[in-house]
């Protein structure tokens, strides 16, 4: 059994970090408290190729494994958790989507654009009365000649509305549920497509997440995604790998809270001595790094199956699961640590708090990872 | 025109220890490039790139600095090819020695219009290697550069001097050390990552080299380490600046550090 990174994931992980300290780091304070997207990073993520990690080079993308993407996004996260779910959400939910179940022509329309980060793509699945019973959308797609008219609204939507393709999950035959359920690729200027007001988050601020809403909006046929009825299937197996994506996002939050706990520890002077000396604070430090160590490995584990065609989805919502709860237990022990400061915005950890607790929610929330878990250990 | 970076493969001196003894434990130390080298790789890159020239990386070294990741380090920040001296001799190599060797590395690949390094290296930082390899070469050295453009035969290269700017106009080919905020180093993109493994790795065999033997031998025979001092640990409450930077100074008077 091989632990070891390759040379190529190593250089990576080091090459993403000097991006991320330098570029990113620099601006995530105030993201959050501006409540602002990082807009003017996207072209240097871009130049990068961390827009399109793992989509072949000859469709736009880098050419990079799985355990190179999910590394990227980990690093960003550390840096910025909001940066780490843009790159996220582009490359997993709305990228790969297209890459898996689009035509040619879809490829030729959108695939190269998307995976080189010159436009930003969104997912829009979730409705306001439809969270995690995704079956239960109520967004309607009717065709009507070379046409189908999309109404209805999504809510909690990343990227938008600055990205520019949104892929869209409609009802095209309401009555069948989930098997009535389509995707379609929607572009943003399209007539009858607004974006409302972003949401005012606990976390994760300096990524936008506002509703979108579809009024008699004409979209052409051939903007439909892997054919009628499909867009459950579409939608199940995009989330199976953008999971993947937020447990690295959380391992990223985890990893800053823990490299902050560590400095602060070993800075800061209390009965003479720095309480990193004392072991009510080498005991938190011992189990974060074991539990950081513990994700680290099901998230690597869970990308490493998709580099190897092997099932993933089960190990994907372990990974989740397990880096995302993580990253909120550490986190908190990373304010406890700090003590009073660790309360106020003069620390990053009250920050890596608020980000963690998301990654427990969104792309599946702990109870449905769970049920992905037990209905595997269960067959 | 071709022109040759001088690059280091080594330990980061803050993952290092200082035994008791003087010595240095490098084994917990991650390896990598110098903090400096991705400096100059940056200035010859983009005279490269202006100039159309060859840009070539060389190195020599103990044990890791053939190793595939030093190599795909190096070349991933864009340089054309490297070519590598590895032998275990080299592992604790003086200046002296390691110019020599470069020098050799030079003659061999032939026709190199320019020689760039970094500021210092980062686990000796004494500054010599530039400037002794430019005497086995017989060329001028120019330290604190922090510009350089032209073309071969005819460059302009600008040093930091105190002040101001020192311009010159080098005739021939010469060894600049580009001072540390000479440029800013291009982080490199994923497919120049994944490039680098494609790209020539020159490996040669130190022997074949024919080095000639240095006339005086130099051997360290002791070490000290300085005592560490207490740290005061004193906190200062920055609410009120003005009395925060008050007390500051009166802390550092009665520390005899004002």
């Amino acid at each position: 059994m091989d632990f070891e990174l390759t040379d190529e994931q190593e250089l990576i992980r080091e090459a993403v970090r000097e991006f991320a300290e330098a570029e990113v780091a620099p601006i995530a304070a105030e993201l959050d408290r501006d409540h602002r997207f990082p807009y003017e990073l996207l072209p240097k993520l871009a130049e990068l190729n961390l827009m399109g990690m793992p989509f072949p080079e000859k469709v736009g993308g880098a050419g990079a494994d799985e355990v190179s993407y999910v590394i990227a996004v980990e690093e960003l996260s550390r840096a910025c958790a909001s940066t780490g779910v843009i790159v996220s959400a582009h490359t997993s939910l709305a990228t790969w989507p297209i890459y898996k179940f689009g035509t040619e022509a879809q490829h030729e329309r959108y695939l190269h654009d998307l995976a080189s980060g010159r436009r930003l793509g969104a997912f829009a699945l979730t409705e306001p009365a439809a969270g995690t019973d995704a079956g239960a959308g109520t967004c309607t797609a009717i065709l009507s000649g070379d046409e189908y008219i999309l109404n209805g609204s999504k809510i909690f939507i990343t990227n938008a509305p600055f990205a520019e393709v949104y892929i869209v999950f409609a009802k095209t035959d309401p009555a069948k549920g989930t098997r009535g359920m389509s995707a379609f690729i929607v572009e943003k200027n399209t007539p009858g497509f607004s974006v409302g007001e972003a949401e005012h988050k606990l976390g994760i601020r300096g990524s936008s997440t506002p509703p979108l809403y579809f009024s008699d909006c004409h979209i052409p046929k051939d903007a439909l995604l892997d054919g009628e009825g499909y867009g459950f299937k579409v939608a199940m197996q995009t989330l199976d790998g953008g999971r993947i994506g937020i447990a690295a996002q959380a391992l990223g939050i985890a990893q800053a809270a823990l490299d902050a706990s560590v400095a602060y520890a070993k800075e800061r002077v209390q009965f003479g001595k720095p309480i990193a000396d004392l072991q009510a604070i080498q005991w938190m430090i011992a189990d974060m790094a074991t539990e950081i160590d513990a994700a680290r490995l099901l998230v690597y584990r869970a990308a490493s199956c998709i580099d190897n065609d092997r099932p993933y989805s089960t190990e994907g919502a372990m990974a989740k699961l397990f880096a995302s709860e993580t990253a909120t237990r550490v986190a908190g022990k990373a304010i406890q640590i700090h003590g009073g400061y660790g309360y106020t915005e003069s620390y990053p950890v009250e920050r890596n708090w608020r980000d963690a607790k998301i990654t427990e929610i969104y792309e599946g929330t702990s109870e449905v990872q769970r049920m992905v878990i037990a209905r595997s250990a269960l067959r | 025109m071709r022109i040759v970076v001088a690059y280091k493969w080594t330990s980061d001196p803050q993952e290092a220890t200082v035994r008791a003894d003087g010595t240095v434990d490098w084994s917990r130390a991650k390896p990598g490039l110098s903090a400096y080298d991705p400096v100059a790789i940056e200035l010859a890159r983009q005279l490269a790139e202006a100039a159309g020239a060859e840009l070539i990386g060389v190195t020599a070294g103990g044990k890791g600095v053939a190793a595939p990741i030093a190599s795909k380090a190096a070349l991933s920040r864009g340089l054309d090819r490297v070519v590598i001296v590895e032998d275990e001799s080299l592992a604790e190599a003086g200046r002296s020695q390691l110019a020599a060797v470069l020098a050799e590395v030079i003659r061999h690949i032939g026709d190199v219009d320019l020689i760039v390094t970094g500021d210092s290296s980062v686990d000796v930082a004494a500054k010599m290697v530039p400037t002794v390899l430019a005497g086995e070469l017989g060329w001028p050295a120019v330290a604190e550069v922090t510009a350089v453009s032209g073309q071969a035969g005819a460059l302009r290269v600008e040093r930091a001097i105190p002040g101001g700017v020192q311009v010159l106009e080098v005739s021939g080919p010469a060894v600049l050390a580009a001072s540390a905020d000479a440029a800013v180093p291009r982080v490199p993109g994923m497919k120049e990552v994944l490039a680098a493994a494609k790209k020539p790795v020159e490996l040669l065999d130190l022997a074949a080299l024919k080095v000639p033997a240095a006339s005086v031998v130099m051997t360290v025979t002791g070490r000290s380490r300085p005592e560490r001092k207490a740290r005061k640990g004193q906190l200062i409450d920055t609410t009120d600046p003005a009395a925060a930077a008050a007390e500051l100074v009166t802390a550092l008077r009665e520390a005899g550090a004002l």
